[in-house]
């Protein structure tokens, strides 16, 4: 599989790094926005994608990379939002399941939090930072050359093919 | 690429699954395992020595009376078949209408608990709800999430001291006490004692509940609701082939030695 080359820090311009390091500060502040419902956060990201991503495939790769990462800790977030409402509303336990999960996913909270100000810091400076799993996602998506189709012609062939 | 992606996939679904198995398995400063059956038996000795010096909890010495609880007690004991704790039942003189449960399996019941009892088998009501506390650990787990293990285990006179003021006027929460009420019920089944009781023994709380006697009682102290309470009692429904043998015990003279 081939790959687009990628630029190099000096062949960035600001302005594009700029709007790179911002896919990550929008993270944060729609986080914050959506804590109550952790959902909507990735709603106003999935916006950001959208808006910006003509700026670029370096913009793109770090939008991308930002947005998928806050996929699953979205859904960790509205996954305890639900558990401790269901546990307040039916009177029920909050259980050592409850608790570790609770601790996984404020883990989850501080990596992608740490993460995203590095990913922040180096969109700036113009580098590729890539977050594990999800920089290898955003970069295949956003760098991988896909084969040009040209209009599609109808094509005789003998019978067997 | 793509195994290179799943790889790391795997790594991190793996890293996030162990963080939250370890985390379960970690054992919160509050949970009442942290303390052996035999660290809270030894502990609970403490308590009750220190509670029976007190002059407010003075041990009734009186044959009939304890061979009487004896008695349920040991008919609770065989509906429970078994236990962790060598359940030792105490009662001491008050007129106060009150039972309390000490770590260890200790039960402390008050002489104007035992005149209030219309019949043994309201005795064994509140006795078995108080087993329930027991068997539960719920006087622990208050006790640790009110002090800490550290200092409830440090055998310091004075800790001692402050610990047997929490215990005699213990509070449990809501569910603790359903907890209770539902592991007496089921206890009185299994004991042969009609396990809705309960409810008339809440019933005479709720009637009396004006009564400055009973202000310490933690049946009542704790959740005053006893509507619901008489509810879930009464709703609970024994096997088909439940048949209540009643205590023989001549309850009437029993009570006449307070």
């Amino acid at each position: 599989m081939e790959y687009h080359p990628l630029p190099q820090p000096g062949e960035i311009e600001v302005r594009v790094r700029e709007d790179a390091m911002g896919a990550y500060f929008m993270m944060f502040a729609t986080t914050a926005m959506g804590l109550p419902l952790p959902i909507l956060n990735l709603v106003a990201s999935i916006i950001y994608y959208y808006v910006n991503r003509d700026k670029g495939k370096f913009v793109q790769f770090h939008t991308l990379q930002s947005l998928y990462s806050q996929i699953p800790v979205t859904l960790l977030n509205s996954g305890l939002v639900v558990w401790t409402i269901i546990n307040f509303a039916k009177d029920l336990d909050f259980t050592s399941f409850y608790w570790g999960y609770l601790i996984m996913t404020a883990a989850a909270d501080l990596i992608y939090f740490i993460f995203s100000l590095v990913g922040a810091v180096k969109a700036r400076k113009g580098i590729f930072y890539y977050f594990v799993f999800f920089g290898k996602v955003a970069y295949h998506q956003v760098y991988r050359i896909r084969p040009e189709h040209g209009p599609r012609t109808p094509e005789n062939r003998p019978p067997g093919y | 690429m793509r195994r290179s992606i799943l790889k790391d996939l795997l790594i991190l679904l793996g890293v996030f699954a162990l963080i939250w198995l370890l985390a379960s398995l970690f054992n919160y400063p509050e949970d009442p395992q942290l303390l052996s059956v035999e660290k809270e038996e030894n502990l609970g000795e403490s308590y009750v020595d220190l509670i029976l010096m007190n002059p407010l909890f003075r041990e009734l010495e009186n044959e009939t009376i304890d061979s009487a609880v004896d008695v349920i007690g040991d008919r609770l004991k065989e509906g429970l078949k078994h236990s962790d704790y060598q359940y030792r039942f105490v009662v001491f003189e008050s007129e106060m209408i009150n039972a309390f449960t000490v770590p260890g399996g200790n039960i402390l019941i008050s002489s104007g608990l035992i005149a209030f009892c219309d019949s043994p088998e309201e005795l064994a009501a509140v006795m078995a709800h108080e087993m329930g506390h027991v068997e539960e650990r719920h006087v622990l787990a208050r006790l640790i999430k009110e002090l800490g293990i550290d200092i409830l285990t440090s055998g310091d006179q004075y800790v001692l001291g402050e610990v047997t003021g929490i215990l005699s006027s213990t509070s449990f929460d809501r569910k603790q006490e359903e907890a209770a009420d539902r592991f007496a019920a089921e206890l009185l089944e299994r004991s042969n004692i009609e396990p809705r009781i309960l409810a008339t023994f809440f019933r005479k709380l709720e009637e009396e509940s004006d009564n400055e006697l009973m202000k310490h009682f933690e049946i009542i102290s704790t959740h005053p609701n006893f509507g619901s309470r008489i509810r879930n009692a009464l709703s609970y429904k024994p096997a088909d082939d439940f048949e209540a043998i009643p205590l023989d015990l001549p309850w009437e003279a029993i009570k006449a030695e307070l």
